[in-house]
């Protein structure tokens, strides 16, 4: 749960009181034009960038509290990067097992396991296990990715629009993917341009501009009936060069 | 005894001394060099201001004059290393000097999307740097720090200065009974050049070892 | 104790820059104009000249300076009939070894550029070697600016080791500072300084004519 989160980056406010709850086993989707703090408030979420004020749960565990040791709390929030930032050194299978042995201290054996699990859940079969990520197209990169966050058993995945990045044949296969696991109750919040994956996988959309959200509410509603201006707009503008890419 | 039976047992003990300075100052300085790199980047002020210090000096005197320190200067205030402690000291805190210049760049030029997927991992700041960071680093700072090796092999030679007795101190008091300087310095050369070309020859199949797919480790010198 | 006695000897070794100095231009420009000659021979001449270049450049680079100021001054020259005095070794065999270090650069440099501009001033109509002179090397000189710097902060410190022979240079005035005054910490630790400071001032030089030379939008920044 996110509560009145505030965020300015110099004399830029990137987000100016944000609001909401993902319920556990649901699926909420963030919109909006780019460059109004999407990724922004989900590395807030995730620690990674600290929010100037505001408050932000996990179940019970106040993430913003300062006494509370932030990695050990990032392990429970599993995060899927725009550019995959899968570790360059390792092989797919050794950029699973890393958390696992180096942060949750399993045994090699157990973490090979649980990793080789993870890889088969998003696809990605054994002849890839042992390939390093400049061998692996882009679709399998974050399909590892998602792997690797998964393999935390994180509460919470947060994808930070995890195909924008990719050749659209590339993106269908790691959305399926997200949708396969939103379908067996992951709670996620995912940013992402993609209307269609959006209408099909979310619970709840938010639209957000300017560092607020402006509108929220099923997809079906949302997307064909907005009750607001700008987010007509922003419909008409993506919707328009989806239609220019076809 | 002829002049060549006596060169080549003397030399032989010479090439040894050599090596015991390398085999210490090679590694030492890989390790104190990736430290201090480290540290100028991700340490606090202080660290960090004391680190480039270090550097500076230490990149910024020959190491003729660092090795002079180490055995006549520190004797000054009571220190009294041996000679071949003050050369293996003064080869160690130079070449370090010099490594922790690569070890930083190499560090600033990974990308941060690998601290934050480390971090977004939960994992804190001392095991991203050990298992993200200087993996990468290190690969990529190689070709540097292999550069480094070959003048530690070069340089070990002013060690004569302090009274070592490795190669170059062989020649010269060799040469000093027999005045053969042709015989003498021609094989003492030939010596290095055999030892710098089997490093490089080494230094080379290690990195083709140690490389990965999408790694360019190709930073030129 | 001796500290008074000491200051008598500050101008003494102050003085000793303009000695170290002396090596090191005279060091860089037989090393440039080696440098520039035998980088164009790498990239343009015959396979034999080549070879022996690669020859000499391995010779030089995989050898300690000690050594090749000891061969040249006792072996090679007077082989040759030549009549060389400490200075002039020093000053010579700092320049051949800077000379296999700048072919190298050069090299580099010319390869950074050679192909297209080479193919452009051709369809020109300009013969090979107006072509050489009046395109590629003014570029290749320029590219390789910062890293003639670096090479002078490299033959600076490497100058100390002349002192081997006897040169009044910085080293060898510390030398006997340190002996008339009983104290070597800090004579050594000025000469240390001196070139610290001679280095800075070198470098800073050295950017000042590449910021005035360099070509808008180069990328070798």
């Amino acid at each position: 749960m996110v509560k009145d989160l505030y965020k300015r980056y110099g004399d830029k406010a990137v987000l100016r009181g944000v609001s909401f709850e993902v319920e556990k086993g649901k699926v909420k989707v963030i919109m909006g034009p780019s460059g109004t703090g999407k990724t922004t408030l989900l590395k807030c979420i995730d620690m990674l960038v600290k929010p100037d004020s505001g408050k932000i749960w996990l179940e019970d565990l106040e993430l913003t509290d300062p006494r509370i040791d932030v990695s050990e709390a990032r392990r429970k929030i599993g995060f899927v990067f725009q550019e995959f930032n899968l570790f360059h050194h390792l092989t797919a299978i050794k950029n699973v097992m890393i958390g696992l042995t180096k942060v949750k201290k399993l045994p090699r054996g157990e973490a090979r396991a649980i990793a080789e699990r993870s890889l088969l859940k998003v696809h990605i079969d054994r002849e890839l296990w042992d390939k390093y990520p400049a061998q692996l197209s882009g679709g399998q990169k974050q399909r590892v990715a998602i792997a690797r966050a998964l393999a935390m058993e994180p509460m919470i995945m947060l994808y930070d629009e995890p195909t924008s990045a990719l050749d659209p044949q590339l993106t269908r296969e790691v959305l399926e993917v997200i949708k396969e696991l939103a379908e067996d109750g992951m709670t996620s919040l995912i940013v992402t341009h993609e209307v269609g994956f959006a209408s099909e996988v979310a619970d709840e959309i938010m639209i957000m501009i300017d560092g607020r959200i402006v509108e929220r509410g099923d997809p079906r509603s949302i997307i064909y009936d907005p009750r607001r201006e700008e987010t007509r707009k922003f419909f008409n503008k993506i919707m328009k060069i989806g239609d220019e890419l076809r | 005894m002829s002049f060549w039976n006596e060169f080549f047992s003397k030399l032989y003990i010479g090439v040894l001394t050599t090596l015991q300075l390398l085999a210490v100052a090679i590694p030492s300085s890989i390790i104190l060099g990736i430290f201090i790199g480290v540290l100028r980047v991700y340490g606090g002020k202080i660290e960090k201001t004391l680190a480039n210090l270090y550097v500076h000096i230490f990149r910024g005197f020959p190491l003729l004059v660092t090795l002079m320190i180490m055995f006549f200067g520190l004797a000054d205030i009571g220190i009294r290393l041996t000679p071949y402690w003050a050369a293996a000291l003064a080869i160690i805190v130079c070449s370090s000097a010099y490594q922790s210049e690569y070890v930083r760049m190499s560090i600033l030029s990974i990308d941060e999307g690998q601290s934050l997927a480390a971090r977004s991992l939960g994992m804190k700041r001392s095991v991203e740097i050990l298992y993200i960071i200087l993996p990468q680093a290190f690969r990529i700072a190689f070709p540097g720090i292999g550069n480094e090796i070959i003048y530690m092999i070069l340089y070990s030679s002013l060690a004569y200065i302090v009274g070592v007795n490795e190669i170059f101190s062989v020649a010269i008091s060799v040469n000093s009974i027999w005045f053969k300087p042709t015989e003498v310095f021609l094989t003492t050369a030939l010596i290095y050049l055999a030892m710098t070309t089997m490093a490089s020859y080494g230094l080379k199949k290690l990195e083709r070892k140690l490389w990965i797919p999408g790694f360019e480790t190709d930073v030129k010198r | 104790m001796n500290l008074m006695t000491f200051s008598k000897y500050l101008p003494y070794i102050f003085e000793g820059s303009l000695w170290s100095l002396g090596l090191v231009l005279g060091g860089l420009g037989i090393g440039f104009a080696i440098g520039v000659t035998f980088s164009l021979v790498q990239v343009y001449g015959n396979p034999l000249l080549r070879r022996l270049i690669s020859f000499y450049v391995w010779f030089f680079r995989g050898t300690p300076l000690i050594v090749q100021l000891f061969l040249f001054h006792w072996s090679i020259f007077p082989a040759l009939g030549i009549n060389s005095t400490a200075l002039t070794t020093s000053i010579t065999v700092l320049g051949l070894r800077s000379g296999a270090y700048q072919s190298q650069i050069f090299r580099g440099a010319i390869g950074s550029i050679e192909e297209n501009q080479m193919l452009a001033a051709r369809a020109l109509g300009m013969s090979n070697w107006d072509a050489i002179s009046s395109i590629i090397l003014p570029q290749a000189l320029r590219i390789a600016i910062p890293q003639i710097s670096n090479e002078y902060s490299v033959i600076l410190k490497d100058s100390a080791i002349c002192f081997i022979l006897g040169i009044m240079e910085l080293m060898t005035r510390a030398k006997y500072a340190a002996i008339a005054t009983g104290i070597a910490l800090i004579p050594y630790l000025i000469a240390g300084l001196i070139y610290l400071v001679l280095t800075y001032i070198g470098t800073m030089f050295f950017n000042l004519i590449y910021l005035k030379k360099r070509i808008p939008d180069s990328v070798e920044g």
